[in-house]
């Protein structure tokens, strides 16, 4: 026998309350006679107690059953006919990874998947099925017991976050589909509710986690050689933790922070001035149930080159960025802007020019002649004194203000949303805009020519805007899942997994889709070595206190649920219905009403 | 005003009957009950020697003939009769209401009271209650007292515990004069508490009558099934007692066996007995039952 609707058996625990009202004294009517003459040996004295001596009547014990069968009934007990024809769902996202008392939840869950196929007969056909990356088949025909049991055997959860899905219609269409008779899917998220076609089978149970959420390795700014990295922890427990992070490279132990993370919070860590490496790992120190989101990997930026076009009147001034390291700049004539192959470049500098429209690509506008539809210019204002600042800024990061006095200036009248980063008394210097991801900065003075030691705030200023620029152009985090782009193959090139395996690419091929397992991917193009770094990025499965429920349901009844189940609850409820006139006989309502309005009045009196 | 049983009718009835007394008392004044004293009533008592001064009349002149001795024939002297009615009036009698039991009650004892009162006896009534004293009319003779004896019996309110053996004993400390001795009571006490009583009124020489009222809810108690604090009308005592048809069944049981022991005690002690369930017609009890028991001549 099984329950489609277990929770309802919970109930049973609610039944001892019907004790209750039997327990509780009720003040009995209280009725003067003559003499308790003849009474006293009888009658026993008046307590004041609330409680007393527990005396249950026959109802009671068919209120008991009463409760006890609708309890019953709303579980929907159904006998089970034994299927031969079956699926089973395995989930092997990387939260199935997480222990329950030292042992794995997808190993649980291979277990009662054999333990499944274990109770098929030797005529049972099954067909296994994995969720993730995407629910496909994992063999082509079906498989008897023992095959099945094989496979599910040697079966590895990945290192995935699931495809997000309606279970309910989606394990019901695989069952009609194929013709199961019933289709098991066996999880970590909890069930709400059970069909006979589909049965979720959850294993694990909510617990406490903490993970690196992220990882980011970069160059300090631009003209720096040294690096910095940013690692996101979050608490996914019941209490406040101090966590431990080391920063890895090739093995050894670059540096540690210890940091407080309250619950249900994230906080980052910040590792400055370490030297390159060619890879990167981030470990938390603390033990918790999911040992994977507690490592992130990551590789060493690549040298820095930011590759600018300058549209200027004046090429002089502009050609002076050259002197920073990094920096590689092709100057035009505004003039010749519609017709210059622009692609390449990471960033457009209109200095005393305007562009007919917005480039496609970050830009920088320095006092651009004409009113464009970002801003509008004021007028001309010397030795321009900052007013007002935004801090903190990467625009504005090292910079005395006092010392910042643009000979030349016409403020900024912003026609657009964005940030007015500096200020002066006459009205914005510079205006940060954002669009579709672009960033665009004006300036309402000139801060070329790049003269270094010899003007040190605009020097850092212009050191600061190319940052901005640079940090601007992003890099995206590459998540397990993810194909890695392989470029132009030739023949010999292989791909060496995280675990070390290496699998030979096909010529031709693009790219490669095989990266689902966290860790350092190599890409080998003959002699020369690309490293890639892929690590789990869907916080949903690091966060191990409520998985979301898989309701089954609406979506997998009917089919074949009647040749594999027969329910016997409506039975149950016509039982019920019948102790109900059982137990309006006993006690009809109306008496019991008149005797406790006569209470009542006893108890006015 | 009389109450509403005692209609001329029932008082035309009363007025034929007559308290039996089955001792002889010495009265106050000539009457209709015997004397243990020689007197001038027609019922002759026994002979002695003529002494001279003897009134002739009463010489026997048949003995003297047959003996040629004179002998004097004496008569028993014929008085009235002092009745005491005592009227239980303690919180019992007022269950389950005052009129329901209490004036049924007084009711009787007033019809008692009219009887001895019609035959130009001596009537003193007594209210047998705890607090307040011994509270109890003067002698009454003559029927034009009957409205006095309403008045006191009906006006008392039934109230307080009683202990019928000491109540009984305050009011006949100040008792002179034997005689006839109604006790009306539920007599739903203990025997240890009325037997003490009844053998105090037997020790003043009184003749005892007994009456014994019940109601009708005290017979046959109509209670709702179920968990009950029933509480003692005198003492305040309050019970938990669980109600049903057995409870009902041995309460019954036990109020007979009660009214048993206590007809049996009477019996025993020459006391008449009778109990009086107050649903029942006054003129049957009074003119059926009570001469049954040889209360009335």
């Amino acid at each position: 026998m099984e329950f489609l609707n277990p929770t309802a058996l919970f109930g049973l625990l609610a039944l001892p309350l019907l004790l209750i009202p039997y327990l509780i004294r009720r003040k009995p009517q209280r009725l003067p006679f003559s003499s308790l003459l003849l009474f006293i040996e009888a009658g026993e004295a008046a307590s004041p107690k609330p409680w007393g001596r527990l005396n249950l009547p026959l109802i009671f014990f068919l209120q008991l059953l009463l409760l006890a069968l609708l309890i019953f009934a709303l579980s929907e007990p159904v006998f089970s006919i034994r299927p031969t024809n079956i699926a089973i769902v395995l989930d092997n996202s990387a939260s199935m990874q997480a222990l329950e008392d030292g042992k794995a939840r997808f190993a649980l869950a291979k277990e009662r998947a054999s333990a499944i196929v274990g109770e098929l007969g030797a005529g049972g056909r099954v067909d296994l099925y994995v969720t993730t990356p995407t629910l496909e088949k994992m063999h082509a025909v079906a498989l008897s017991p023992a095959e099945a049991t094989g496979i599910i055997a040697a079966q590895m959860p990945y290192d995935l976050a699931e495809p997000p899905a309606d279970y309910d219609q989606l394990l019901s269409q695989l069952a009609r589909q194929q013709k199961y008779q019933r289709v098991y899917l066996i999880t970590d998220h909890p069930a709400q509710g059970q069909s006979a076609l589909a049965r979720v089978v959850t294993v694990g149970q909510a617990r406490g986690n903490f993970a690196i959420t992220g990882f980011d390795v970069q160059r300090a700014s631009l003209a720096n050689p040294r690096l910095a990295a940013q690692v996101e922890v979050a608490n996914y427990s019941e209490r406040d933790e101090k966590l431990k992070i080391l920063l890895k490279s090739d093995g050894g132990e670059l540096a540690q922070r210890d940091i407080a993370v309250a619950s249900g919070k994230r906080a980052t860590v910040s590792f400055d001035g370490f030297a390159e490496h060619p890879t990167y790992e981030a470990e938390l120190a603390n033990r918790d149930a999911l040992a994977l989101d507690n490592r992130r990997f990551a590789v060493a930026p690549s040298a820095r080159q930011l590759r600018i076009l300058g549209i200027t009147p004046r090429p002089r001034e502009l050609a002076s960025l050259k002197t920073i390291p990094g920096v590689q700049i092709d100057i035009i004539e505004p003039g010749d802007y519609d017709k210059a192959e622009r692609a390449g470049y990471a960033l457009e500098i209109f200095h005393f020019a305007t562009p007919a429209a917005l480039p496609r690509g970050a830009a920088l506008f320095i006092l651009p002649p004409q009113s464009s539809s970002l801003v509008d210019l004021g007028a001309p204002v010397t030795n321009a004194i900052v007013s007002n600042w935004r801090e903190p800024h990467t625009l504005t990061r090292y910079i005395n203000f006092n010392l910042f006095r643009p000979s030349y200036a016409r403020p900024l009248k912003p026609q657009t949303a964005g940030d007015v980063v500096v200020d002066s008394s006459a009205g914005p210097l510079v205006f940060a805009s954002e669009r579709q991801g672009v960033r665009y900065l004006t300036l309402g003075f000139d801060p070329f020519p790049y003269l270094g030691r010899d003007n040190l705030p605009m020097s850092v200023f212009t050191l600061n805007l190319l940052d901005w620029f640079f940090d601007g152009r992003g890099g995206k985090r590459q998540a397990t899942g993810e194909a890695i782009f392989l470029g132009k193959v030739q023949s010999g090139d292989q791909v060496i997994l995280p675990g070390g395996k290496s699998l030979a690419i096909t010529p031709g091929a693009g790219f490669f889709g095989g990266a689902f397992y966290q860790g350092i991917y190599q890409v080998q193009h003959g002699a020369e070595r690309e490293l890639i770094a892929r690590n789990l990025l869907d916080h949903g499965e690091s966060d191990l206190r409520a998985a979301a429920p898989i309701a089954i349901g609406a979506g997998s009844q009917g089919g074949a649920s009647a040749s594999v189940l027969w329910s016997f609850w409506p039975y149950l409820l016509l039982a019920l219905l019948a102790l109900l006139l059982v137990e309006w006989f006993l006690s009809p309502p109306m008496a019991a009403m008149k005797f406790w309005r006569a209470s009542f009045r006893a108890a006015q009196r | 005003m009389l109450p509403s049983p005692f209609t001329p009718q029932f008082l035309t009835q009363l007025e034929i009957l007559r308290l039996r007394t089955r001792k002889e008392f010495l009265g106050a004044h000539t009457g209709s009950y015997s004397s243990p004293r020689r007197g001038t009533s027609l019922e002759f008592a026994d002979y002695r020697r003529y002494t001279p001064g003897d009134d002739l009349r009463y010489l026997d002149w048949g003995i003297y003939a047959r003996t040629d001795k004179l002998y004097v024939k004496l008569f028993r002297e014929e008085v009235d009769l002092f009745a005491y009615v005592f009227i239980d009036a303690s919180a019992s009698m007022g269950y389950p209401s005052r009129e329901a039991k209490y004036l049924p009650a007084t009711s009787i004892g007033l019809a008692l009271s009219y009887v001895v009162l019609a035959n130009h006896d001596h009537v003193k009534l007594h209210l047998l209650q705890e607090s307040g004293g011994a509270k109890a009319t003067q002698f009454y003779r003559g029927r034009r007292r009957m409205n006095d004896c309403v008045n006191f019996a009906t006006g008392a309110t039934p109230g307080g515990p009683l202990q019928l053996a000491a109540a009984l004993g305050d009011h006949l400390k100040k008792m002179r004069r034997p005689g006839k001795a109604i006790l009306i009571s539920d007599f739903l006490m203990p025997p240890s508490a009325y037997q003490p009583g009844l053998n105090l009124l037997r020790a003043f020489n009184l003749d005892i009558a007994a009456i014994q009222i019940l109601s009708r809810q005290e017979v046959d108690p109509r209670f709702p099934n179920g968990s009950l604090a029933l509480v003692d009308s005198e003492t305040q005592q309050e019970i938990k007692y669980q109600w049903n048809a057995d409870a009902h069944r041995d309460y019954q049981s036990k109020l007979a066996h009660h009214n048993a022991e206590l007809r049996s005690f009477c019996h025993q002690s020459g006391i008449h007995y009778s109990l009086y369930v107050t649903d029942r017609d006054l003129s049957e009890f009074v003119f059926a039952t009570l001469p049954a028991i040889g209360l009335f001549k």
